[in-house]
């Protein structure tokens, strides 16, 4: 019987072995070397003709050049498809960081498109969206004069470890696809151009609403946005009349009721500041206070704006997921968001003052904390 | 595909179908564990066969014809996932014959076979199977959580619709199992519930972490929620940039466990739990025999829509299952308990 056992673990081996021809996924193996890893992806659109440019760098031993191809057609899929045959290696999505919308392609709004990002398989729904102010053609052109070799530089000036601050807003293609089908969540994306002396120079955030960008916001406003959602304010320098200072933490806490048929929403923030630069004399009291009101100022500047445009940039509509039921929430934007009734009110910390004291003044309200009013 | 048919199933309240389901699946298991326990040293085949032959077909052909389909569909579905999500250029015959085959040779193998490899693969792929799931609350907002419930979710009449009855695939395949291994293998009734209850997290977080990141409104609209919640994690010190690729690798290897447990299955029923003394000569032939006909059958389905109508052909047999099998146990069970008991007083 020993013949017959071995000739069986010869035959498993075998069919292990053949199992090797399946195993190694080589149908979609492509050599790196014939891959081209495209970074930045423009997409424009003018009389329903969709331009799209990619922006790819060459890695050599000697020198690293970037290469900006672009080619216009009526689907994005078919205009990559056409890049990818014209080129002598395969265009691959798959680590695509930023997708930048020409400006009018996104007032146009951008919809079937982020749909088809989310659908394909190769594009991850984690690159960056961002909106571009001026023709594509001459951005890619500035921009690759500034690009040092790795064609990161973009990317970089998003990254949360790198350029980004908190006036740039940042949003991702599934947060926009999330912004197209939710009720109440509608998002801000950053808008650029180049700059005079940087290559990239910030325009402030468009208000996206349902894939369309309805209006523009400055970058004080986006950084409002981002204290709002939580998402660090550190490191952020508010500039006054004549007092700047460093945001050093914040913590904001909602109450949602309904009065009647209107929405209220009573929010608390509490900002811990640090001052960085003076003008004059100030005290402590005046600074809190000025920073107060100019809080609830552009808070107030801010909710008219949501409101006139209906577009719910800040997710409110998700403290009212209790108070409303479901169906009355489909309506959110249009029904609820134009009445509700924001009480915004700020609390400021005066952690310290930097290294110096202030001047000419002694400090007398020696806590250094303030309910201001909105 | 359990997250995507829980969040269509209803708006709101999710955790209650979660819970039902669960609750089915533990109400299941508790009658068809007690059903058995009388029936020491005995697997379900040789309790019906010796019940008379029309019980026997009556529960064994609904049983073999369920699990071959559910073999068919998760063979089909798990390669079509695959190609959907990486392997884009890959044929899809090549992924299930991979399936097919590596599953079909662990069920040749045995019993002990299949369950050495599940300790094997649950050490090599439960940590970043873990790993994974905390990573997958990154991008949350718990506000999606409220409201906990509405009327719909509180009456449970969803229960009767297609997408909740669907979803009870996910308790369905594991729970007879524990019918056939009984000779090989003892196991504790209590152990058994326990470790169930460990099913429940694992159940809610598959279905609440899509959930909490997209909204009920755009989470409906995804094939498979899981995988796209994962998709969205950014991290940048973790040095692969898709997860879900190590995700769903890990689920497919314990997807060809299940399979392979579910051929095994099938194979003692057809050979009427014979294969075991003289006649072990054919186990083998007999696996791949089977293992042979569901991967053409898994060649002659054409596309996705068909895979979902199979399932929900397969969801009939599947209720039929759940509540006749268990019962039908519970009832013979209970017969042959007062029979022993009269004639331990006989005595």
């Amino acid at each position: 019987m020993a013949w017959r056992g071995k000739a069986r673990s010869g035959f498993v081996l075998a069919a292990a072995a053949a199992l090797l021809l399946v195993l190694p996924g080589c149908w979609d193996n492509v050599d790196i070397n014939h891959r081209s890893l495209p970074i930045i992806m423009g997409v424009s659109k003018h009389d329903g003709q969709y331009k799209v440019f990619l922006q790819i760098p060459e890695p050599s031993p000697h020198s690293d050049k970037l290469r900006i191809v672009s080619a216009t057609g009526d689907t994005i899929n078919e205009i990559i498809n056409d890049i990818s045959t014209n080129m002598e290696t395969r265009v691959d999505l798959l680590h695509l960081k930023i997708i930048l919308f020409e400006r009018s392609f996104a007032e146009e709004g951008v919809n079937d498109s982020v749909a088809s990002f989310m659908r394909g398989r190769d594009i991850s729904p984690k690159a960056i969206a961002v909106i571009c102010n001026e023709p594509l053609e001459r951005f890619f052109e500035r921009l690759t004069k500034y690009e040092n070799r790795s064609g990161l530089m973009l990317y970089h000036y998003f990254g949360e470890n790198a350029g980004w601050n908190p006036q740039l807003a940042r949003t991702r293609i599934w947060e926009m696809f999330r912004s197209i089908h939710s009720y109440t969540n509608d998002v801000v994306v950053p808008v650029i151009q180049s700059g005079s002396s940087t290559p990239i120079a910030s325009a402030g955030s468009a208000l996206i609403k349902r894939g369309r960008m309805v209006d523009l916001i400055s970058p004080d406003d986006t950084l409002l946005i981002n204290v709002f959602m939580g998402r660090g304010a550190q490191g952020k320098i508010e500039v006054m009349d004549h007092v700047d200072v460093l945001i050093v933490g914040n913590r904001i806490r909602h109450t949602a009721s309904m009065s009647g048929n209107a929405p209220v929403l009573k929010s608390r923030l509490r900002l811990k500041v640090s001052v960085l630069e003076t003008k004059g004399d100030l005290n402590r009291a005046t600074i809190e206070k000025e920073l107060d009101a100019l809080m609830t100022k552009r808070f107030n500047r801010l909710l008219e704006k949501m409101k006139r445009n209906e577009a719910d940039i800040l997710g409110l509509g998700q403290l009212f997921r209790t108070v409303l039921p479901r169906e009355r929430l489909a309506d959110w934007r249009s029904e609820y968001l134009p009445r509700l009734k924001g009480d915004f009110q700020t609390e400021v910390i005066l952690q310290n003052t930097g290294n110096l004291k202030l001047d000419g003044h002694e400090e007398g309200n020696g806590t250094g904390r303030k309910q201001g009013g909105g | 595909m359990y997250p995507s048919n829980v969040i269509e199933a209803l708006d709101s309240g999710h955790w209650i179908a979660v819970m039902t389901g669960y609750l089915v699946h533990l109400a299941v298991i508790a009658a068809y564990m007690y059903g058995l326990e009388a029936f020491k040293g005995q697997n379900l085949i040789q309790i019906c066969l010796n019940s008379g032959k029309l019980i026997a077909a009556a529960l064994l052909l609904p049983t073999a014809a369920y699990l071959t389909i559910a073999a068919i569909t998760t063979v089909r579905a798990y390669s079509e996932i695959i190609t959907l999500v990486f392997l884009s250029n890959t044929p899809l015959w090549s992924i299930m014959l991979l399936l097919v085959a590596i599953a079909g040779y662990l069920a040749s193998l045995g019993l002990e076979a299949i369950f050495r490899t599940g300790v094997m693969l649950a050490v090599l792929f439960i940590p970043p199977l873990l790993f994974i799931v905390c990573t997958s609350f990154k991008n949350v907002d718990w506000h999606y959580l409220l409201p906990l419930a509405d009327r719909e979710s509180a009456t449970l009449s969803f229960v009767a619709k297609r997408p909740f009855l669907e979803s009870l695939f996910a308790f369905a395949g594991g729970f007879l199992f524990l019918g056939f291994v009984q000779p090989a293998l003892a196991y504790k009734r209590k152990r058994v519930l326990q470790a169930s209850m460990l099913l429940v997290p694992m159940f809610l977080l598959s279905v609440y972490v899509p959930l909490l990141t997209f909204g009920r409104q755009t989470a409906s609209r995804f094939q498979f929620p899981y995988i796209m919640a994962i998709d969205t994690i950014d991290m940048r010190w973790i040095m692969f940039e898709r997860i879900n690729l190590f995700f769903l690798l890990s689920v497919v290897t314990f997807v060809t466990l299940f399979l392979s447990l579910l051929l095994w299955k099938v194979s003692r029923i057809v050979s009427l739990n014979k294969l075991d003394g003289k006649l072990s000569k054919f186990r083998v032939p007999a696996v791949a025999v089977l293992a042979g006909a569901i991967f053409i059958v898994c060649l002659q389905i054409p596309d996705w829509e068909r895979v979902s109508e199979l399932m929900w052909w397969n969801t009939y047999l599947r209720l039929y299952i759940i509540v006749v099998i268990p019962a039908a146990v519970l009832v013979l069970g209970i017969r042959r308990r007062r029979k022993v008991g009269l004639h331990g007083m006989e005595r």
